[in-house]
């Protein structure tokens, strides 16, 4: 459970990571493989978590806020509470479930243009479990097409065999401190995000389900 | 966090012996009471003190000396539960200690009325799997936006070989379904006419009565007092109302809810926690002929890198929580279900006696996985109030953390510690959570625990003291050094194996004693 870092280490940036995408895509593999190595069988996240990964890109020393969120659609109120001041989302979905990547375009993109609060915030499109390719139903092509249509970083990976893993995340930080509003963001003190994300989340609490 | 690393509970390694002399347990308490170092009890010493805890939990031959000739609970099962939620249960009996404790057997059952219960779960669990298996092959051929009344309808149809047929027609389709329930009711209320009224009728309405229950019920000429005994018994069906008072109507939940159901009922099935394992060896050594046999009767997938242990369980999670989303399908299945479910199947290994427990488990909470989160909200309001009421300080500090709605204990409300606890301080916790609320249900007051009567009564709410005793643990480190709710959210989904139940237990208790009287439960969470 323990993130590979604790709180208050010295850090140029602070940036906001938020993974999405339906359930059993292997959000919290894609997590958990970046963050320890190694890939367990993990059971199914329950609300939100997150872990904090800190890492040097390009020089400058940053703290990765990682949140981990449950697929499934009972959870979305909840989840969509965290979208607000993310400078990054990624976007997975499991190349062997066509419907998993179906439901980025009804649901997922949908919620990230809702809930999203920084228009500059990157995008990342993950597709997942790249090593059972003989399983595979959605085409890199595909996926590539989404993200040109989206406006996504397009990325294929395997949180199993950790292909791409470390990259998925890297060059989403590279994009980011690529884009100045989002280095802005990164450098006030997080506490600020948590009382946006918090009122955000007051708000959304009598609005019921979104679909 | 030290202080928290006590040992594990475990109450197979305490001693089965049958109950000590109630005076001498009376004095020790004074003593205990004496020389308490624990301050604020209030001269109120709680059941799972430390020093209580090593007494042994409800054995073998404690719980067979409770029962009359008959096999009927002697005191009406006042005995039992306080043994039950004091020292909680010897883990030789659980698999018959826990369908009284869930109500699945009425406390003031006899042995051939539990019989009959049986006898009937069982051909109800029979038909909820057919049905399971009809929706499964109905969604691979046909249109999936079809509602699942529909289908239950034409299963019914398929099924039945009622006496009452010539009115099949008028109950059989949408004019009856499956309601919303009001939210503000402890559990399901199995409903028979339109203005709600459960009591018993006369013959004259039984025709209505009899195929309301067989449409949701059961299908075959054998349930034809089937209706008569569910009603007498208590128990609960998801509400169920005549179309004329619905104010929700649940009749659109389809055949494609029912497919995504299933599809993250397989997905989470096989990836459970292999926890389990050691605590059901007869499970565990299944073979692997067995298990695959049990995973092809359940259609299910993708499990080659599993042992067959695992395959055989994720098989038994697939078979019952298919089967839950069609008995409660305003819940159908969500994510963390599993996680409640699979100690029962633990425990229990009879699938129909598991599923059941489960339907007795889910009655409270299921309002924790209801799509519009009311009940999770309100629960979460609760364990605020409690904090708010017990430790202004701490609680002004969530405040200024915009953090005093406890979101942060989020995932211990919604799976009640599954993930935080390991298996044995789970069941112990649940346990003792269940007995309490057997009590409530049963309508025992705090009178009738008789020397308890000092001591905190019985509440439907302990599970939520608990987590704000959690919370309270940790008032240091969350007033000193956590600046986000981020941070508090981070220690309590790090506390996995490092929590000590019944000093939680006991910390809950303090709480129950002082606050019970305050907390007034909020019914809307606006």
């Amino acid at each position: 459970m323990g993130s590979s870092s604790g709180f208050g280490s010295g850090h140029d940036y602070s940036f906001k990571i938020l993974i999405i995408g339906d359930s059993g895509v292997g959000k919290s593999s894609l997590l958990v493989s970046f963050i320890s190595n190694h890939v367990d069988d993990l059971t199914p996240t329950i609300g939100v978590d997150f872990k904090i990964k800190h890492l040097t890109v390009g020089g400058k020393k940053l703290k990765l806020t990682i949140w981990d969120t449950a697929g499934q659609e009972k959870f979305r109120t909840l989840t969509s509470s965290y979208f607000r001041n993310a400078q990054g989302i990624i976007l997975v979905y499991d190349v062997t479930q066509r419907e998993t990547f179906t439901n980025l375009f009804e649901v997922w993109a949908k919620e990230v243009e809702l809930y999203s609060t920084n228009q500059d915030c990157i995008k990342m499109l993950v597709a997942n479990k790249v090593d059972k390719e003989s399983e595979r139903v959605v085409t890199k092509e595909e996926g590539i097409a989404f993200a040109k249509e989206y406006g996504c970083v397009f990325l294929e990976c395997s949180a199993k065999t950790r292909a791409n893993v470390e990259k998925c995340f890297n060059e989403l930080a590279h994009k980011i401190l690529e884009v100045p509003s989002l280095l802005e963001e990164g450098s006030t003190v997080v506490k600020n995000t948590i009382l946006k994300q918090k009122q955000e989340r007051q708000a959304s609490a009598g609005g019921g389900c979104c679909s | 966090m030290k202080a928290l690393r006590r040992s594990n509970t475990s109450s197979s390694s305490r001693a089965s012996s049958s109950s000590q002399p109630l005076s001498w347990i009376h004095l020790r308490s004074l003593l205990i009471i004496a020389s308490s170092t624990v301050p604020d009890r209030g001269n109120v010493k709680s059941p799972w003190s430390q020093r209580k805890r090593q007494r042994s939990a409800l054995s073998r031959r404690y719980w067979n000396s409770l029962f009359a000739a008959n096999g009927r609970l002697r005191d009406g099962g006042i005995k039992f539960l306080k043994k039950a939620r004091n020292r909680g249960i010897d883990p030789s009996i659980r698999s018959d200690v826990w369908p009284f404790l869930l109500g699945v057997y009425d406390l003031n059952s006899s042995e051939v009325e539990r019989n009959a219960v049986k006898v009937r779960k069982r051909i109800e669990y029979e038909k909820l799997r057919i049905r399971c298996r009809k929706i499964s092959n109905y969604s691979n051929q046909e249109n999936s936006l079809v509602t699942l009344d529909n289908i239950y309808s034409e299963a019914w149809l398929d099924l039945i070989e009622d006496p009452y047929s010539p009115k099949i027609s008028e109950y059989g389709t949408s004019a009856f379904s499956l309601s919303l329930w009001s939210g503000n009711e402890d559990r399901p209320v199995y409903d028979r006419s339109p203005d709600g009224n459960s009591n018993l009728g006369g013959e004259d309405d039984h025709s209505v009565i009899t195929h309301l229950d067989v449409f949701l019920a059961g299908t075959d000429s054998s349930d034809s007092d089937h209706s008569v005994e569910i009603l007498r018994t208590g128990e609960s069906y998801p509400k169920l109302t005549n179309s004329a008072s619905l104010k929700v109507d649940n009749s659109n939940r389809t055949i494609e809810d029912f497919r995504t159901w299933q599809r993250i009922v397989r997905l989470d099935a096989i990836r459970a926690d292999p926890e389990w394992v050691i605590y059901s060896p007869t499970q565990a050594g299944i073979s692997e002929v067995a298990a695959k046999r049990y995973a092809k009767a359940v259609g299910l997938k993708d499990f080659d890198h599993l042992e067959p242990c695992m395959i055989y369980h994720a098989s038994r999670l697939v078979a019952a929580l298919e089967a839950y989303a069609i008995y409660d399908p305003e819940i159908g299945y969500c994510q963390g279900m599993s996680d409640l479910l699979s100690p029962i199947l633990t425990v229990i290994e009879d699938d129909c006696e598991a599923f059941w427990c489960f339907v007795g488990f889910m009655k409270k909470a299921r309002h924790n996985f209801r799509l519009d989160e009311l009940g999770i909200r309100r629960q979460l309001a609760i364990v605020s109030r409690i904090i708010r009421s017990k430790d202004a300080h701490l609680y002004q500090h969530l405040e200024q953390l915009q953090a005093e709605d406890c979101f942060f204990v989020y995932r211990l409300v919604l799976v009640l510690f599954r993930r935080e606890l390991t298996f044995e301080q789970t069941v112990c916790l649940w346990e003792v959570m269940w007995a309490d609320q057997a009590a409530i249900r049963a309508g025992i007051g705090r009178s009738a625990w008789g020397r308890m009567r000092l001591q905190a009564p019985p509440t439907d709410d302990l599970l939520l003291y608990a987590i704000a005793a959690f919370v309270l643990q940790r008032r240091k480190l969350i007033i000193e050094r956590y600046s986000s709710m981020d941070e508090i959210m981070k220690e309590c989904n790090s506390v996995a194996g490092k929590l000590d139940v019944w000093r939680l237990l006991d910390d809950a208790h303090d709480l129950v004693v002082t606050l019970h009287d305050k907390i007034q439960l909020p019914l809307e969470i606006s």
